[in-house]
């Protein structure tokens, strides 16, 4: 690992420990990362060491398991023993008190291919300790550490990423979350909003649900504000032709999306449309809107094939598939959160009830 | 990662199948570090095929233990486990450990008082794999740090490593079970080399055999001799290391089982501090004799030398329950004499092995 500490990682580690986690004496909290964010977890260990808390570190080199191995555990183990986690890592996950997921990967493609079948029942096994997760007032962070591998996906050298990466992370959060509220603060007035763009007509209830700044709590980087619309709500099409929609390591370009009462009822892709299918046939809950978010990080002006910052996008929204937050009312069951971008910034609108509130990606509040 | 090497899938399924026997619904922890990638995958895989779970806790120092987080914790923290870890200890079926460090001279520095406390947080994690609760077992994955202390390339310290883990370890087993009903039978043995004579009792004391069972490579079998016995003076002249400081040519004078005086070569400050830590720290907790032939020279890895065919070892600090060993310390440092150019073996004054060599056994 390189000798000289980057001094922006001291600071990126200060923001999580204390801002996105507020850690307390006592806590025991879990590190999920790769061994390629060596660097960070090493100054996270400390700066937990220093707010005596315990760090309950867990290494693995592929980005989309909460548990080390799992993917590669789940082919050869036999499928009755899938739904359902180890009892330790079970019970570790009841009593945590903070959870902290660096996403750091090596090799972006490097997962293991698991059937759909055993993949859904992998999924199972999480379902109670994201419920927990996400449940309001539990702590927990999910971050990304730059590495080759991710600087690869967004098509960039790693000092230019790295760049980006802080660039978009080391904000001054408190300015962000007044700005963000303001806007939040005239949706949670709103019923419906509408969504217009290139292929795209659709419209949402967020009547009686209020939303949620992610002002670096939730995700560092934050820089968005977001709801679970209501379940039934989502009416018309939505084309994310602009960006490929990217899930645990797949990536499906041109997706589709036409909805009735809130159910995806046609869904298309012009690639790798099989895995879109399977997503949505993961279960019952699996072809609802879990979320709607809309990105505000004046720090992400690009793509970058990673649903962490793409979603932040400012002048995007995101419409996630699958699981709801229960910590905005959301009410939505499944083991699939599925977030999709859709780029507002050229021929693009919001309207809330009837009114244009942000037009081509800037704000008309 | 480049293709995976024949040799680890063997040394996986040695593990899995001999050494731990899985059973169905075991947790099986593993604390690892990063560079045992191949070896882990197969182990996660091998441990899936048997219907069991692997928890598996890598990190760049050795689970439980992190001195990134040891140096800086308010000090009432550093001797306490994570209660979560702790139910970890207290439930797990069985523990494998693979040592596969990236720089074996990577330990951070922690003052004494901080590296005490940090081990005394660590005990909790040994207790059920030192009183033989749980199967367990202690190995290494070849990685270039260990090369490098070795003094090879990685390639040869492959062919090394391999030739002293993958044996016939039926074969081995039965080998030194004849040598250890020997020494079961005898009272008083005595080692006899350059710089070096001492006597130690293994009266009333069975000796155990480890043929690939609680070490990987296994190929020792070993007594904790009477607590008071040890009388003499010994050369322990295979260089070694203790938290990651090399310590060798250590001297030690016995009196009633005490080590009266002590001097090293190297690292004597570390050997002192280490004969100090507590009450037992002192006495002998355990006699090994190494009857691998796959280890022909040293490699400064205490898991492969102490197995040396040839060598003998005295561990100072705390001796096995299972064998008897009443003496109880935080240490438990293998110190290794080779007896290949000169040395001997006496069991109640019959010579049993010379130069390394079994006779009349």
């Amino acid at each position: 690992m390189g000798a000289v500490l980057d001094p922006r990682v001291e600071e990126y580690a200060r923001l999580l420990v204390e801002r996105s986690l507020a850690v307390q004496p006592g806590w025991q909290v879990m590190i999920v990362a790769t061994p390629s964010s060596r660097p960070l977890v090493e100054e996270l260990v400390r700066q937990l060491a220093r707010a005596g808390a315990w760090p309950l570190v867990r290494l693995s080199y592929v980005d989309q398991e909460q548990v080390p191995f799992d993917s590669l555990w789940a082919t050869e183990a036999p499928e009755e023993l899938l739904g359902t986690m180890a009892p330790i890592e079970a019970r570790t996950r009841e009593e945590l008190d903070a959870w902290l997921l660096i996403f750091g990967s090596e090799n972006t493609r490097g997962a293991t291919v698991l059937s759909a079948q055993r993949r859904q029942k992998l999924r199972q096994a999480y379902v109670p300790f994201n419920q927990r997760r996400l449940a309001p007032g539990f702590p927990w962070v999910g971050c990304l550490y730059p590495t080759e591998a991710l600087a690869q996906e967004a098509g960039m050298t790693l000092a230019d990423y790295a760049d980006f990466v802080y660039g978009a992370c080391l904000l001054d959060w408190e300015r962000e979350r007044e700005r963000m509220s303001g806007y939040a603060e005239r949706f949670d007035a709103g019923e419906t909003v509408r969504i217009v763009g290139g292929g795209t007509d659709l419209t949402l209830s967020i009547v009686g649900r209020s939303g949620l700044v992610d002002d670096a709590h939730y995700n560092v980087p934050g820089g968005e504000f977001f709801y679970s619309p209501v379940e039934d709500s989502a009416e018309g099409v939505i084309e994310f032709s602009e960006f490929p929609a990217v899930y645990q390591g797949a990536i499906c370009e041109g997706v589709r999306l036409r909805f009735e009462a809130g159910k995806v009822v046609d869904a298309s892709a012009r690639a790798n449309e099989d895995y879109l299918i399977g997503a949505l046939d993961t279960d019952e809950g699996a072809r609802r809107l879990g979320e709607l978010g809309i990105g505000c990080n004046p720090g992400i002006q690009r793509h970058t094939r990673n649903t962490l910052f793409d979603e932040k996008i400012d002048g995007t929204v995101h419409l996630a598939l699958g699981a709801g937050l229960a910590f905005v009312g959301g009410l939505n069951q499944s083991a699939v959160h599925w977030d999709m971008v859709k780029d507002l910034r050229r021929g693009g609108r919001i309207e809330l009830d009837g009114v244009v509130v942000q037009q081509d990606g800037a704000w008309a509040l | 990662m480049g293709a995976v090497d024949a040799r680890v899938a063997e040394y996986a399924r040695l593990l899995v199948e001999r050494s731990l026997d899985v059973q169905p619904g075991w947790q099986v922890l593993i604390r690892a570090q990063p560079e045992a990638r191949a070896l882990i995958e197969e182990l996660t895989a091998m441990i899936a095929r048997r219907r069991a779970y692997p928890l598996l806790r890598m990190n760049f120092t050795q689970y439980p233990s992190d001195e990134a987080w040891a140096s800086e914790a308010p000090l009432d923290l550093v001797g306490e486990m994570a209660p979560i870890d702790r139910y970890a200890a207290d439930h797990m079926d069985a523990r494998i450990t693979v040592d596969a460090p990236d720089n074996t001279r990577g330990v951070a520095v922690l003052s004494p008082e901080r590296r005490a406390l940090m081990k005394r947080a660590a005990a909790p994690f040994f207790r059920r794999t030192i009183a033989d609760e749980i199967p367990w077992v202690g190995c290494q994955f070849p990685t270039n740090a260990l090369a490098q202390e070795a003094g090879m390339p990685l390639a040869a310290f492959e062919d090394f490593f391999y030739d002293a883990c993958l044996r016939d370890w039926d074969a081995e087993g039965r080998a030194m079970q004849r040598l250890v009903a020997r020494f079961d039978e005898a009272d008083r043995v005595r080692i006899v080399g350059d710089e070096t004579d001492l006597v130690l009792s293994l009266r009333g004391r069975k000796g155990e055999v480890d043929a690939g069972y609680t070490n990987m490579p296994g190929g020792e079998f070993f007594f904790s001799p009477l607590e008071d016995s040890a009388e003499g003076t010994v050369y322990l002249d295979v260089p070694t290391e203790l938290d990651g400081a090399p310590v060798s040519g250590i001297r030690l004078v016995f009196r009633k089982g005490h080590v009266e005086g002590a001097s090293a070569e190297q690292g004597e400050a570390e050997l002192l501090a280490a004969l100090d830590l507590d009450e037992g720290a002192r006495f002998v907790g355990e006699l090994g004799i190494g009857c691998n032939e796959g280890i022909t020279r040293p490699m400064r890895s205490i898991l492969f030398d102490e197995k040396m065919a040839g060598t003998v070892h005295l561990a100072l600090g705390a001796s096995y329950p299972k064998v008897g060993g009443t003496n109880v310390s935080a240490l438990h440092w293998d110190l290794i004499k080779d007896l290949r150019t000169g040395g001997r073996i006496e069991l109640d004054g019959d010579v049993v092995q010379e130069n390394g060599v079994w006779v009349r056994v």
